[in-house]
């Protein structure tokens, strides 16, 4: 009977309406969220340079510095300057190997026989987009492991492999092939083992892991300053206009490809978050309009829940209806959002796969729902039972 | 249960306007169980202003109410259990059927069953507007739903507030009847308010304000 009485106190265009507009904004931000998470090893791995807001700055080289090479280095102030340039968020210096390197394989069924020279470099690891547990060493290892710039692999196979009528190599033959690295200077020389562990989509250098290069140039390396030729730079906001201005005035290059790769991964983190705010908009608004409908509806019907309250009824019983009706119209909307996301997650998923060699992430959709589920009925219930009890307490 | 009334008045009234009243502003006022009091007064006296004051509905006053010695005893609770009320207003739900009303009061304790609540609704004469919305019924007609109702709960007091105003001759008899036999199997007070018109209650105590 108290239902049948209460019920007629509601409003069913202000309850359809908090139930379509509370739907969208979590379609849009479960979808949002899980999009992000679900993209995220595409942004971080495929993308752009580095990480989104980065780029490789090197000095041009000009006739005249072929001459004097010392005019390719940075130098200290001009690091520390670059630093505290406004748009600078961080800076690394790409570090050089300064002693000979020698590769070549044993001479082995599986491995053709080769001797080469090489050079070494190497960044923070953080900068690095290759995966991997072989990617590191230790003074006590006699093992070296090593990234190269996936363009190799394709100048070799489509390239150097056609004219030469060598096979083609997969990444994971490589991958298993074992060769040797010697390393000499300061009058001494050792032998490694060395494989390469990983290719690199974004680095166009020969990486080893920092920690062998700061000690093996410690060792062995024919001067005691490392040099910086390239330095890795963090924007703020890789946008900022300045950034092409400063780097054209100082004369450093800058690969702009790269940088515009950096703006598309901005772009598309910020369009994320765009959307998200708005979602974000909608569901507080939908949560401001349905706390002042419900708030409508106890106030017109005063006279009602002080004449309930009159006849024996307490606030928690009058109270428990539309407690009950919000959770329930809450949840059924909270939860078609999340069939709907999970369904048009479902459909991204199918094109990403077909684009790209892609993980699926931890679908976060069903927590990040019960997440809203709960934190919306525990509000709802509170203020229900606060403005009731206002009225009937006076 | 007892309920006793001490130094009791109404805050929006002065002194001087109760100066002759044999409930206001006296020591020991005493409602006693399985008796009937009248409390006869002119209108804007205080008497549903006084009848809130021992249902709970109201503290606009000075003074103290105890029951059974307690004075700050849960009025909420008696509610369901020790003290019935008639208001004036009938604070009735206009939008659910006489059967509903009284239901509503009486699905808090299940005092009644569905036939006893059946059956008092025939002995007023309302039996062919059992199911007809309230909103639809005259005063008099409103006035024998609310008193139906207040007796579909335990009750120690039964508050009256002008019980009858709207009523004829034959179904005050009636009524009367009904609520004597209620007082009677309960072992329970009564406490009515009056303009001046006679009751066909056996008065114990007829108190002015």
């Amino acid at each position: 009977m108290l239902i049948k009485l209460q019920r007629k106190t509601l409003v069913a265009t202000q309850i359809i309406g908090y139930s379509l507009t509370i739907c969208v904004g979590f379609i849009i931000v479960l979808l949002i969220t899980q999009f992000y998470f679900d993209i995220k090893p595409l942004l971080s791995q495929q993308t752009d340079v580095f990480k989104s807001k980065t780029a490789v700055i090197t000095k041009n080289i000009s006739v005249f510095k072929t001459i004097n090479k010392e005019k390719i280095y940075f130098t200290e102030k001009e690091i520390h300057n670059l630093k505290e340039q406004p748009f600078t968020k961080d800076i690394s210096k790409f570090m050089s190997a300064n002693f000979k390197i020698k590769a070549f394989s044993n001479n082995t069924e599986s491995v053709p026989v080769f001797y080469t020279d090489l050079f070494f470099e190497s960044i923070p690891n953080n900068y690095i987009d290759v995966e991997t547990d072989d990617w590191k060493w230790g003074s006590s290892l006699d093992f070296i492991p090593i990234i190269i710039p996936e363009n190799y692999l394709n100048l070799y196979n489509f390239g150097f492999a056609e004219s030469q009528g060598l096979p083609v190599l997969s990444k994971n033959t490589i991958s298993q092939i074992e060769f040797f690295i010697e390393i000499s200077g300061n009058k001494k020389l050792k032998k490694y083992k060395s494989k390469i562990v990983g290719f690199s989509n974004k680095v166009n250098s020969i990486l080893v892991p920092e920690m062998f290069l700061l000690w093996a140039n410690k060792e062995f390396g024919r001067v005691k300053e490392n040099k910086t030729s390239r330095v890795l730079i963090e924007f703020i906001n890789p946008s900022d206009k300045n950034i092409l201005e400063y780097f054209n005035k100082n004369n450093f290059s800058i690969n702009k490809d790269k940088l515009e790769f950096s703006k598309i991964g901005f772009f598309f983190k910020s369009a994320l978050l765009f959307v998200f705010a708005i979602a974000l908009v909608i569901i507080f608004l939908s949560i401001a309009f349905i706390l002042l409908s419900l708030n409508l509806i106890i106030q017109r019907n005063k006279e009602l829940i002080l004449n309930l309250y009159n006849i024996g009824y307490n606030y928690n019983r009058i109270a428990k209806f539309y407690q009950v009706f919000i959770t329930l119209v809450t949840v059924t909307s909270v939860v078609t959002s999340l069939i709907i996301s999970n369904i048009i997650r479902n459909y991204y998923l199918r094109e990403i796969v077909s684009f790209f060699d892609f993980n699926e992430s931890r679908n976060y959709l069903l927590i990040l729902s019960l997440s809203f589920i709960l934190i919306l009925t525990i509000i709802y219930n509170l203020i229900i039972l606060k403005n009731i009890k206002k009225i009937v307490i006076q | 249960m007892l309920i006793t009334l001490n130094n009791i008045k109404p805050i929006y009234m002065s002194d001087d306007e109760i100066s002759s009243s044999d409930i206001y502003l006296k020591n020991n006022v005493l409602f006693e169980k399985n008796k009937k009091y009248l409390i006869s007064a002119s209108s804007g006296n205080g008497k549903t202003s006084l009848l809130n004051f021992i249902y709970g509905s109201s503290t606009n006053f000075e003074g103290n109410i105890s029951y059974n010695g307690v004075s700050q005893a849960n009025i909420f609770d008696f509610r369901k259990s020790k003290i019935s009320y008639v208001f004036q207003d009938f604070k009735l739900f206009p939008k659910l059927t006489v059967f509903e009303n009284i239901q509503l009061k009486n699905s808090i304790t299940n005092n009644k069953t569905f036939e006893e609540i059946d059956n008092l609704i025939e002995n007023v004469n309302l039996g062919n507007k059992k199911n007809s919305l309230v909103g639809s019924l005259s005063m008099g007609q409103k006035q024998r739903v609310a008193l139906i109702r207040s007796l579909c709960q335990p009750f120690e007091f039964l508050l009256l507030d002008e019980p009858f105003s709207h009523l004829d001759e034959k179904n005050v008899k009636i009524i009367t009847k009904i609520i004597i036999t209620e007082l009677e199997k309960k072992d329970a007070s009564l406490i009515a308010t009056s303009l001046g018109e006679s009751y066909l209650f056996d008065f114990n105590k007829i108190l002015k304000l």
